[in-house]
C-alpha cells in the first residue's frame, strides 16, 4: 500500500535539519513533502514538483479540469510575467518547464545548468506560486487540448488512441474512466473561474512533493521548501476508488477509420501494484511474455520475429508510459492498475489472426506457465535491465518519489533484493492468479468494423499468408491451429463506432 | 560460447558529472581517435568516473543518401534491421539471449546520412564480449531469402506503425517534391511501393553489404568505463580480419532549382492543417560560416522566443506549433519551416508571414543581444546532453558521422561564436530565393 508520508519543514533554516527531518518521518499530512538528491560538483540541477492528483480528481461533468490548470500553470504567464516573456527569458538558459498528468499524480518538471538556477528558480516559482490566469493563456490552451482531442487524438495517434479506448472500457463509470484532457463537451464548457478555484483547491501544500537533484547551493532546499510554504496548508484525501470491473467474457470495442493497418490494445484491470509482494513474480512472467521492445518478449518472438506481422508485440503488468530511450517514465503511480497487451498496427488482413494468435499466447501463459530456462532467463534480464532505469538526475529523483509512493525506501535496490529470491514457483502461481485468457476488454482500431465484427462472432478462419513463400513448416503447423483458435465473442458484447465519435462525451460512444 | 559475467553496479552510480560552461570547450572530454589498417576508426572516450557502464556505439555511414538506384528507397533502414539475424559463429538466440541476461539497453536506428547500432551495458568486464560478438555480427553476418522476406514484412508493418501520422507524410511529400536527383528525395523508411517490392531483394541485400557495411565506412564509439589500450587490444584482435569495401559512394547532385514549386497532401482523416516551407540549403562544414550563420537564424528567428513564434503561436494563436528545421547533412540539404495550423483558412496566411519574416532579416540585420542569446541557448542545450555514458554517444554519433573526430563539436562552437549578424543577414539572402522553395501543404477530413 501506498505510505503517505510527508514532512514539514517549515521552520527549518537549515538544510542540515531538513534532511535530517527527511529521515524522520511524516509530520503533518497538511505540509509540504520532499525528495532532496544533493550531487556536488555537478553543474545541473532537476526539478520535480509532484502533486498527488491528476485526472482522477476532476469533478463528474468537468472531466479535463485538473489537466487544463496544471497545463495553464507550466504554458501560461505568471503574475509579474506573461508567458511570452517567460519564453524570452528561459530561452537563453535552454530551460522550460515540463509537465505531465496522469490519473492520480502529476509532475512539473526542469533541469537548468547551476549558472542560471537563481534566474530559472524565480520564474518557475512565479509559474507555480502566483500563476497569470490571462484569459489569452487559457483561451489558447483550451483550444489547443480541444484540438488534440477532437483532430489528432482519433486520426493521427491510432496506437496511442487504441490504449485510450481501453482505458474507457475498462473504467467506465470510475474516476479513472476519461482520458486527462476531458471530452470535447466537459472541455468546451470549462471556464477560467473554475481554474482559478481548482488551483485554489487542489495547490496546496500537503498535495506537493518537492523533488530536487544535482549541484544545487546547500541552501537551495530550505529556501524552495520556504517558498512553497507560502501555499495553503492542506490536503486532499487519497481518492476512494470503486472496485474495478472486470470484464464478462470477451468485450470489445471496435473504431471505425479509413486505415490500412489495425491497431490493437487489450487488458484488464488486476488487484496488484508495485506495492505487493507478489508483483515482483509477476513482473518476471510479464518480462518473460511482453517486455516492452525487447527480444525478451515472447509475443514479439512469436508475431514480429516468426512471422513479420507488425513492429512488435508487448505486454505490461502495471500502466506503463515509455520515458527516455525505452525505459519506463516515473511519476505515473496509481492505486490501481490493469494488465495490457500492445499489438503495433499491422495489416488489416491479418488482424483477425494476429488477435487469435495473441490471446492464444495468453491462453498459454496462463494455463502452462513459464518454463523454468525462461523464468532464470527473465529473473537475470530484469536484474540486470532495471540498472539502467535512473541514468539522468530527473529519472534518479523520479524513482525515489515513486519508490515512496510503493512503500519502499528504494523501489529498484528492492528488485535488487527481492528478484534472486522468487521462485519459478511463484511466478506460475502469481500467473494464475492475476491473469486469465477469458475476461477481457479488446480496443481496435481498423477500416471495414461490420465485417471484421462478422467475421470474429462468427469464428469464421482466418488463414493468412506471407510474403515468404518458403515459412518455415513448423510455423505453418502452429499457424493452421491459430487461423481457427476459437473465440467467444458474444454479438453483444461486440461494440462499433466510428473514430470520430470517441471522446466526444464522457464514456464509450453509443455503439452503431 | 557466449560468456556472460554479472556486473555488481551499485545503483545511481551511472551519471556521468557533465561539461561547465566555463571550460573554453562545449565538449570537454578527452577522448582518442584510431585507425586500424582496415580503415576501421575507434573514438573512444573513456570515463573513468562512471564506474562500470559502457556505452559502445557502431556508426555505418549507411542512409538514405546511400541509396541511389530506383526502387532501393529504404534500403538501409530495411539492412539495419537484417544486421539483427545472427551469424553462423553466434545464432541470433545466443546473441539475444547474451544481451538479454547483460540486462543491455541495445537497438539500431537509421537516418538519412548513418545507421547507428548502441549496446549500453553495465561491467567492465563484459566488454571484451562485446567487442567480440559485435564485431563478429559484422563480419559474419548471415541470412537467408526467407528471413529476409520474413523481416520485410516487420518493414511494412513499422510503416504502418506511422502510417496515421500527418507529420510523416508531409515530411514525405515535401522531401519528394524538393528533390529531384539526390537520394534524399525520399526519407529513411522508403517509398511504400519500395517497402512492397523489399522481399524480393534478397540479392541486392548482399550487394549493398559488400558496399558499405565494411570497416572502411564504420566507426566505433565508446564511451564510459574501460581502458583505452585494452579497448584497442580487444579491437584490434576481432575487428583486424575485417575485410575493406574500397567503395567510392557517388550520390547524384541535386541540380539548381529552377522554380518554386508547391505539392499538396489530402489526407484520409480529419487533422489539423499542416505547413511546410523548404529551401535548397548547404551540407554540414565545421569550416565553412553558411550553414553555422543559418543554424543561428533558425533559432533567432523561429525559436519559441522568436517574435513570429510569439505573434503565431501565442498571440494570435493560428498555429498550434511552428518551427525551423535546418538538419546538418554530409550533402546540402533542406531548410525548413513547419506549422500546425489550426484553421485551414489561415494556411496561406501563415505561410506568407513566415516568408515575410525572411524578407525582413533580408533587410534588417539582428541585434548583438539576440545574438548572444541564440549562442547561450545552443550551448546550454547541447551541454544538458552529456550527463551520462549513453548521452553523450548519442549526441557525438551525430557529429562522428559527419565528421569523425569528436573534436567537430568543438570546432562547430567556435564557428558559432565568430557569426555576425552580418553573416546572418548575407546567408538569408544567399539561400532563401522563391526559385529555391518548396511548399507543402496537407489538410485531411474528407475522407471518412
Amino acid at each position: 500500500m501506498r505510505k503517505n508520508i510527508k514532512y514539514s519543514l517549515l521552520g527549518v533554516l537549515t538544510l542540515g535539519l531538513a534532511l535530517t527531518m527527511l529521515s524522520c518521518g511524516k509530520v503533518n499530512p497538511n505540509k509540504l513533502s520532499s525528495e532532496f538528491l544533493h550531487r556536488e560538483g555537478n553543474p545541473f540541477v532537476s526539478f520535480r514538483i509532484l502533486l498527488d492528483i491528476g485526472s482522477a480528481n476532476d469533478p463528474a461533468g468537468k472531466e479535463g479540469l485538473c489537466q487544463l490548470t496544471l497545463n495553464l500553470l507550466a504554458n501560461g504567464g505568471s503574475k509579474s510575467l506573461t508567458f511570452k516573456e517567460i519564453q524570452k527569458k528561459f530561452y537563453p538558459m535552454a530551460a522550460s518547464v515540463g509537465l505531465r498528468v496522469d490519473k492520480e499524480m502529476s509532475v512539473f518538471s526542469g533541469t537548468v545548468h547551476v549558472d542560471n538556477l537563481e534566474k530559472y528558480y524565480a520564474i518557475f516559482k512565479g509559474m507555480l506560486l502566483e500563476p497569470g490566469f490571462r484569459e489569452e493563456d487559457f483561451k489558447r490552451i483550451k483550444t489547443n487540448q480541444l484540438n488534440f482531442l477532437e483532430r489528432s487524438l482519433v486520426s493521427n495517434r491510432d496506437e496511442q488512441f487504441g490504449k485510450e479506448i481501453l482505458n474507457l472500457m475498462m473504467y467506465e463509470g470510475h474516476p479513472y474512466g476519461h482520458y486527462q484532457s476531458g471530452t470535447v463537451e466537459t472541455l468546451k464548457a470549462l471556464t477560467l473561474g473554475e481554474i482559478k478555484a481548482f488551483y485554489k483547491e487542489q495547490f496546496v501544500q500537503g498535495n506537493i512533493t518537492i523533488g530536487l537533484a544535482g549541484g544545487y547551493p546547500s541552501d537551495f532546499p530550505a529556501k524552495v521548501m520556504q517558498d512553497f510554504s507560502s501555499l495553503p496548508e492542506g490536503h486532499t484525501p487519497q481518492l476512494s476508488l470503486p472496485e474495478q470491473r472486470m470484464p464478462s467474457g470477451l468485450e470489445i470495442v471496435i473504431a471505425e477509420k479509413k486505415t490500412p493497418a489495425t491497431a490493437m490494445s487489450m487488458g484488464f484491470p488486476v488487484s496488484i501494484s508495485k506495492a505487493d509482494d507478489d508483483y515482483f513474480a509477476l513482473w518476471i512472467a510479464i518480462a518473460h511474455f511482453g517486455e516492452h521492445r525487447q527480444h525478451l518478449s515472447l509475443l514479439f518472438q512469436k508475431i514480429r520475429e516468426e512471422r513479420g506481422q507488425n513492429y512488435g508485440d508487448y505486454a505490461y503488468a502495471d500502466h506503463f508510459i515509455q520515458g527516455s530511450k525505452k525505459f519506463p517514465a516515473q511519476n505515473y503511480c496509481r492505486q490501481q492498475q490493469y494488465f495490457s497487451i500492445w499489438i503495433r498496427p499491422l495489416a488489416n488482413s491479418n488482424r483477425h489472426f494476429v488477435l487469435r494468435q495473441a490471446l492464444r499466447e495468453l491462453k498459454k501463459l496462463v494455463e502452462e506457465g513459464i518454463p523454468e530456462e525462461r523464468f532464470e532467463f527473465a529473473r537475470t534480464y530484469l536484474l540486470n535491465y532495471t540498472k539502467l532505469y535512473a541514468q539522468t538526475l530527473s529519472e534518479i529523483l523520479g524513482w525515489k518519489m515513486d519508490s515512496k509512493y510503493y512503500g519502499y525506501k528504494d523501489f529498484l535496490a528492492e528488485a535488487q533484493r527481492r528478484l534472486p529470491k522468487i521462485t519459478h514457483e511463484d511466478v506460475n502461481r502469481a500467473i494464475k492468479k492475476y491473469l486469465n485468457f477469458e475476461n477481457l476488454y479488446i480496443a481496435l482500431i481498423t477500416d471495414d468494423a461490420e465485417s471484421l465484427k462478422n467475421d470474429i462472432i462468427a469464428n469464421a478462419p482466418s488463414p493468412i499468408t506471407y510474403a515468404n513463400p518458403n515459412m518455415p513448416a513448423r510455423i505453418l503447423e502452429e499457424d493452421k491451429i491459430i487461423q481457427v483458435f476459437p473465440l467467444d465473442f458474444k454479438p453483444e458484447k461486440v461494440r462499433l463506432a466510428p473514430a470520430t465519435d470517441f471522446f466526444q462525451k464522457a464514456g464509450l460512444p453509443k455503439s452503431s | 560460447m557466449v560468456k556472460f559475467r554479472p556486473a555488481f553496479l551499485s545503483l545511481f552510480v551511472l551519471i556521468v558529472v557533465p561539461v561547465m560552461l566555463h571550460s573554453s570547450a562545449i565538449f570537454p572530454f578527452d577522448y582518442k581517435v584510431e585507425e586500424l589498417e582496415n580503415g576501421l576508426k575507434v573514438v573512444s572516450i573513456p570515463q573513468p568516473d562512471t564506474p562500470e557502464v559502457i556505452s559502445y556505439y557502431t556508426i555505418v555511414r549507411s542512409g538514405s543518401r546511400n541509396e541511389i538506384e530506383p526502387g532501393k528507397s529504404g534500403f538501409a533502414h530495411f539492412f539495419e534491421h537484417m544486421m539483427f539475424k545472427g551469424t553462423k559463429n553466434v545464432s541470433i538466440e545466443e546473441y539475444t539471449n547474451f544481451i538479454i541476461q547483460l540486462g543491455a539497453g541495445t537497438n539500431g536506428y537509421t537516418t538519412d546520412d548513418y545507421t547507428c547500432y548502441y549496446v549500453v551495458f553495465a561491467g567492465r568486464k563484459n566488454l571484451e564480449e562485446v567487442v567480440r560478438l559485435q564485431a563478429d555480427k559484422f563480419i559474419n553476418l548471415y541470412y537467408d531469402e526467407e528471413m529476409l522476406k520474413t523481416e520485410a514484412s516487420v518493414i511494412e508493418g513499422e510503416y504502418y506503425a506511422s502510417f496515421s501520422s500527418p507529420s510523416r507524410r508531409i515530411y514525405e511529400l515535401l522531401r519528394d517534391t524538393a528533390f529531384e536527383k539526390h537520394s534524399y528525395k525520399h526519407t529513411t523508411l522508403g517509398y511504400l511501393r519500395d517497402i512492397m517490392d523489399m522481399p524480393n531483394q534478397f540479392e541486392y541485400s548482399k550487394l549493398y553489404r559488400t558496399r558499405f557495411y565494411a570497416p572502411d565506412n564504420a566507426i566505433l564509439l565508446v564511451v564510459g568505463d574501460f581502458d583505452h589500450d585494452q579497448l584497442m587490444e580487444m579491437v584490434q584482435k576481432h575487428y583486424g580480419g575485417w575485410k575493406k569495401s574500397n567503395y567510392k559512394l557517388v550520390t547524384p547532385e541535386e541540380p539548381p532549382q529552377k522554380k518554386a514549386e508547391r505539392a499538396h497532401y489530402d489526407f484520409p482523416t480529419r487533422t489539423l492543417p499542416r505547413l511546410a516551407i523548404g529551401f535548397h540549403g548547404p551540407a554540414y562544414s565545421e569550416e565553412k560560416i553558411d550553414k553555422a550563420a543559418l543554424d543561428l537564424l533558425a533559432e533567432i528567428a523561429f525559436s519559441r522566443s522568436s517574435s513570429i513564434y510569439q505573434r503565431l503561436v501565442i498571440e494570435e494563436q493560428k498555429c498550434l506549433s511552428l518551427y525551423a528545421g535546418f538538419s546538418d547533412r554530409r550533402d546540402p540539404y533542406l531548410l525548413t519551416f513547419n506549422a500546425v495550423v489550426k484553421q485551414e483558412k489561415d494556411l496561406p496566411y501563415v505561410e506568407n508571414e513566415i516568408l515575410k519574416e525572411l524578407e525582413k532579416f533580408k533587410k534588417e540585420p539582428i541585434s548583438e543581444e539576440v545574438l548572444s542569446d541564440v549562442k547561450s541557448n545552443l550551448k546550454y542545450s547541447f551541454a544538458r546532453d552529456l550527463d551520462t555514458t549513453d548521452h553523450i554517444a548519442g549526441s557525438l554519433a551525430f557529429y562522428i558521422n559527419l565528421a569523425t573526430d569528436p573534436g567537430t563539436v568543438n570546432k562547430l562552437f567556435d564557428l558559432y561564436e565568430k557569426v555576425t549578424p552580418e553573416d546572418i543577414q548575407k546567408m538569408t539572402k544567399k539561400y532563401f530565393n522563391k526559385t529555391n522553395s518548396t511548399v507543402a501543404t496537407l489538410t485531411g477530413g474528407k475522407a471518412k
